[in-house]
């Protein structure tokens, strides 16, 4: 087990002026779950394999424990790495799959078979162990895949996408056990992911990254509730938060013919730059006001989930400038009686606004 | 907005019944293209027909004398005299010497072949080296070059090498092809997952031992394949061996030209020469094919 830091490494794929990953500097603490989440392009799995030695890093460093290894081969590395389409080898039993990396680090056979072993009953894999990869389900091959890494008790588990090839039921349920495991034996694990839920569930810290970026890192908690800029508010968070952009005007912003408020300070300096202010609310932040009072929205969808129930709605009277305003997501009480086509109004719960800079996209409190 | 809802529900309810009615159909027209008719198993006899009968023509001819081959009509069954054809085709020259040096020869350069072809495939197809594109184009290019043009000088260097008429100088100048570097190289791009050889690198192993334990073992269907082609082309190959050996040490097909010669050619002791340095491969393959066969499917479903 061993700490892991990221010291402004850099990657730059050849032939491409921008960076893949650009100066990333993150910290992670011994035994930590760290997720790194983000779009398709982002730079996470590229952070992840430049951390395992498959990608060359290009300025920075990477220090595991007190190593630098930012020029080390994979294997000098003591990392594990379980690839999102498994890589097991296609010819070896489950045994020999686990055992691999134990035999070419030249352990003795009845210790491999031990080990072996002891990692099949954690993940109950125990009655497959003589069957090939082609005649495991996807949720067993997984689970081959994670036994692969922990036989080996390595400083640092490596995970990329391990959940994206199972189906829906399957993925929450290895999600759990993943994070159970990683808790029972405490190894530091870095955990790529596009799923912005998996990433809340599972991560002690989850660092969110956009175009090679790192945006924020800090606790699932934070992240919710205090988000650094406007993309991580539009991107945690399921349904996303609603962003919308308008005129800094007396007492708040202007969003079509109603006015969000928003305490003075903050106002001014989220308007410094163009004058324009980007607030965010949360779907659960919304109330239904009455006739009159507050943002006038037309209800286009109701989405009834049993739990409780989502209307899409947008701006009755949206003038044309208003960014995002294309949905606005309220969560209301199941069964509220409310009908596609309804009008209604909405107020924000007060202190639920989050309030940007529409210029640096930046958070201002 | 509101009858933007409408029609989405719509097509939601409707989608169940459909879907049975569309796998309903796929399995009926993938039912009618799994069971051939009689046109195709026609069309099958024939062409096996058509390849079979050189083989028994060789049979027959082989089993006949030279006056009974040029009768009209011309006999159709095989007869006796077939073992007195052999008997003089092994006195004319050397075939049971010869069937040895092309088993030799011919394994020799299978063996080194796919071993080759398959180190330098995987190179090509998965190892990042500086002017990797420039040297494939070359070992592609070697293969526009015909093989005559390299016979003088290949020629030179084996007599100076003191090997003429010894079987390494028909082994040593095929032991690689161009042909199946590339065709190991095709392979393998496609056959052989990234992820494999990264789950290997991060298992600790060094890249030969990735070679010996993920690649072989993943290239092995495409290796078969290779020494299947190789096998042969090494057992037919005439021009080169022809000038490498001589009649004392030679090859099957070497053996074989110097047969029937003489004023009036022996069609029949040539034919029966043909067939004696034929069965060796005739049964290798038909105790093989079954594996090799077996072994492309296999790969075929592991994917």
């Amino acid at each position: 087990m061993a700490t892991v830091s990221f010291q402004q490494a850099s990657r730059i794929y050849p032939k491409s002026e921008r960076p893949a990953v650009d100066s990333l500097d993150l910290q992670i603490a011994d035994g930590e779950f760290l997720v790194l989440v983000g779009p398709s392009g982002c730079g996470k799995s590229t952070s992840l394999r430049m951390l395992a030695g498959l990608e060359e890093v290009d300025s920075g460093s990477i220090v595991i424990g007190d190593r630098d290894v930012t020029d080390s081969p994979p294997k000098e590395r003591d990392i594990a790495m379980v690839f999102q389409n498994y890589a097991l080898y296609p010819h070896m039993t489950v045994e020999e799959n686990m055992g691999f990396a134990l035999k070419l680090a030249g352990i003795s056979k009845d210790e491999r078979a031990t080990r072996v072993r002891e990692a099949a009953k954690i993940l109950d894999l125990s009655d497959y162990l003589s069957r090939r990869p082609k005649a495991l389900s996807g949720g067993q091959r997984q689970r081959v895949a994670m036994g692969r890494a922990i036989v080996r008790n390595p400083q640092v588990f490596l995970m990329d996408e391990p959940l994206s090839n199972l189906d829906a039921k399957l993925r929450v349920q290895t999600r759990t056990q993943i994070a159970a495991l990683q808790r029972r034996l405490g190894t530091t694990t870095v955990y790529v992911t596009h799923d912005q839920v998996e990433a809340m569930t599972m991560g002690d810290r989850v660092a969110v990254l956009k175009d090679g970026v790192l945006q924020q890192c800090d606790t699932p908690g934070v992240l919710y509730d205090r988000p650094a800029n406007v993309f991580v508010a539009g991107f945690i968070g399921s349904p996303a938060m609603n962003l919308v952009t308008g005129d800094a005007v007396d007492g708040g912003v202007q969003v079509g013919s109603a006015v969000l408020p928003v305490p003075r300070d903050q106002l001014t300096r989220a308007a410094a730059s163009n004058g324009k202010v980007t607030v965010g609310f949360r779907p659960e932040a919304v109330r239904l006001t009455g006739p009159g009072e507050g943002l006038p929205v037309r209800v286009n969808v109701v989405e009834q989930l049993g739990s409780d129930a989502f209307l899409y709605t947008s701006l009755a009277d949206a003038p044309d400038d208003v960014l995002h305003s294309a949905d606005l997501v309220v969560r209301t009480e199941p069964r509220t009686p409310v009908a596609s086509g309804q009008q209604l109004w909405l107020g924000t719960d007060h202190g639920a606004l989050h309030v940007f800079d529409a210029q640096t996209q930046q958070r201002v409190d | 907005m509101a009858t933007l809802a409408i029609p989405a529900t719509d097509t939601g309810r409707d989608t169940p019944p459909a879907a049975p009615a569309t796998r309903r159909r796929g399995h009926r027209g993938g039912s009618k293209a799994g069971k051939p008719g009689p046109v195709t198993y026609t069309l099958l006899t024939l062409v096996a027909l058509v390849s079979i009968f050189p083989l028994y023509w060789t049979l027959v001819a082989g089993s006949h004398t030279n006056a009974e081959i040029a009768a009209t009509p011309p006999p159709f069954l095989p007869n006796a005299s077939l073992f007195d054809n052999f008997r003089a085709a092994l006195d004319q020259a050397p075939i049971g010497k010869a069937i040895i040096n092309s088993v030799l020869v011919s394994g020799s350069i299978t063996v080194g072949t796919v071993l080759f072809c398959t180190l330098a495939g995987f190179a090509f197809a998965k190892l990042q080296f500086r002017g990797k594109g420039l040297l494939l184009s070359l070992v592609i290019g070697t293969m526009m070059v015909p093989t005559q043009l390299a016979v003088i000088p290949l020629f030179m260097m084996i007599a100076e090498l003191q090997w003429v008429n010894q079987l390494q100088a028909v082994i040593l100048p095929t032991l690689v092809s161009a042909f199946g570097v590339f065709f190991m190289r095709q392979y393998l791009i496609s056959a052989l997952p990234n992820e494999l050889l990264e789950a290997g690198r991060v298992d600790g192993a060094s890249t030969f031992r990735i070679f010996w334990s993920i690649v072989v073992p993943v290239a092995r269907p495409a290796m078969a394949v290779l020494a299947m082609l190789t096998f042969l082309t090494a057992w037919n190959e005439f021009f080169w061996p022809l000038i490498a050996l001589t009649t004392a040490n030679p090859t099957v097909q070497v053996a074989l030209a110097g047969l029937g010669s003489g004023y009036v050619p022996q069609r029949s002791v040539i034919m029966a020469g043909t067939l004696l340095g034929t069965l060796p491969v005739l049964i290798v393959f038909t105790i093989l094919g079954k594996q090799i066969v077996g072994g492309i499917m296999q790969g075929a479903v592991k994917g």
